[in-house]
C-alpha cells in the first residue's frame, strides 16, 4: 500500500493593506511633527580698544580710518548725519578703494544694539572686516 | 484551526508595531529638542550679510543680554565680577586668542547694557569679540 506523501506547501503571506496604510500614516505624522526649520545665526567679528590706550585729541587719525557714529535715532559718518542707504553707499565706496580700511564704530550709550548690528551688517556686506567698537 | 491561529498571530504583530510607533511618536513629541543653553526671550537683530555660524567651538563663551540688560551665561545670571571671573578662568586655561566670546544681545537692548559685557571682556584680555545676529529666521 503506497503511502501518501505529505508535502508542505508554503504560501507567501498576504499583505494587510489596512495595517500598512496605518503605519504609513504614522510615519508621515512622525516626520511632519518632528521637522522644525532652524534659525541661522551669524557672527560678526569686532575688536575692542586696549583699555590702557587713551586716545587724545592731538592724535592724528590715520588716513584709512573711517568713523561711523551710531545714535539712538540715526547714524553719521565722519560727523555727517546720514541714513542707512547713504551709509551703505559710503561703505561700498570705501571698500572699493581698500577693503582693509579700518571702520571705527562709535556708539552712544542710549543707542540700541540693533543699530550697531545694522552697521556691522553693512560692513559685512561690503567685506570690510577691520571693525573696532568704541563707546562714549 | 491552524489558519485561525496564524491569523491571530499576525494580527497581534500589527497591533504591536502600531503601539511601538505610538510610543516613538510620544517620546519624540515630548522630548525638548531646542538648545536649552540659549534664552528664547533674546530677540537678536537681523544681519543678512554676516557669516553664518556653522559649528560651535567648545571653548566658546556665549554672553546673553536681554532687553532689560540682564546678563547671563548658559542661562545663569551673572554680575560683572562673576563674568570677569568666568572669562579670566577660560583665558588662563588657554590663550586669550583661543577663547571665542560671542555676545548675543537683544536688538532692543541699549549700548550701555552691551558695553558692560564688552568692557568686562576687554579687561579680562579678550580684544576680539563676536556679535551674534539672526541671519535667517526658521519658519
Amino acid at each position: 500500500m503506497a503511502r501518501k506523501k505529505r508535502t508542505q506547501e508554503w504560501h507567501a503571506g498576504e499583505l494587510n493593506l489596512t495595517a500598512m496604510i496605518d503605519v504609513a500614516f504614522q510615519l508621515l505624522n512622525f516626520f511632519v511633527i518632528t521637522t522644525h526649520p532652524v534659525d541661522v545665526f551669524a557672527n560678526l567679528d569686532v575688536f575692542r580698544p586696549q583699555p590702557e590706550k587713551v586716545i587724545t585729541k592731538q592724535e592724528e587719525t590715520p588716513p584709512l580710518m573711517y568713523e561711523v557714529m551710531v545714535y539712538k535715532d540715526g547714524f553719521a559718518m565722519q560727523k555727517r548725519p546720514m541714513g542707512l542707504p547713504e551709509l551703505d553707499r559710503k561703505l561700498e565706496k570705501i571698500a572699493g578703494i581698500d577693503k582693509g580700511s579700518m571702520i571705527v564704530v562709535k556708539c552712544t550709550g542710549d543707542s540700541t544694539h540693533a543699530g550697531l548690528v545694522r552697521v556691522l551688517d553693512l560692513c559685512a556686506k561690503n567685506e570690510l572686516t577691520k571693525i573696532s567698537i568704541f563707546s562714549f | 484551526m491552524r489558519k485561525k491561529q496564524e491569523e491571530m498571530q499576525s494580527g497581534g504583530l500589527i497591533s504591536m508595531i502600531d503601539v511601538i510607533f505610538q510610543i516613538i511618536i510620544f517620546f519624540v513629541c515630548t522630548a525638548n529638542m531646542q538648545d536649552n543653553s540659549r534664552d528664547a526671550q533674546v530677540k537678536l537683530a537681523v544681519a543678512l550679510h554676516g557669516k553664518a555660524e556653522t559649528e560651535k567651538n567648545p571653548l566658546q563663551i556665549e554672553i546673553e543680554i536681554n532687553s532689560r540688560g540682564l546678563l547671563t551665561v548658559g542661562r545663569s545670571p551673572l554680575t560683572d565680577s562673576e563674568l570677569y571671573a568666568v572669562i579670566k578662568k577660560a583665558v588662563n586655561e588657554s590663550r586669550p586668542q583661543q577663547v571665542p566670546v560671542v555676545i548675543r544681545a537683544d536688538g532692543r537692548a541699549t549700548h550701555t547694557m552691551v558695553r558692560r559685557a564688552m568692557d568686562t571682556c576687554t579687561s579680562a584680555g579678550i580684544m576680539q569679540l563676536k556679535i551674534a545676529a539672526l541671519k535667517e529666521k526658521g519658519q
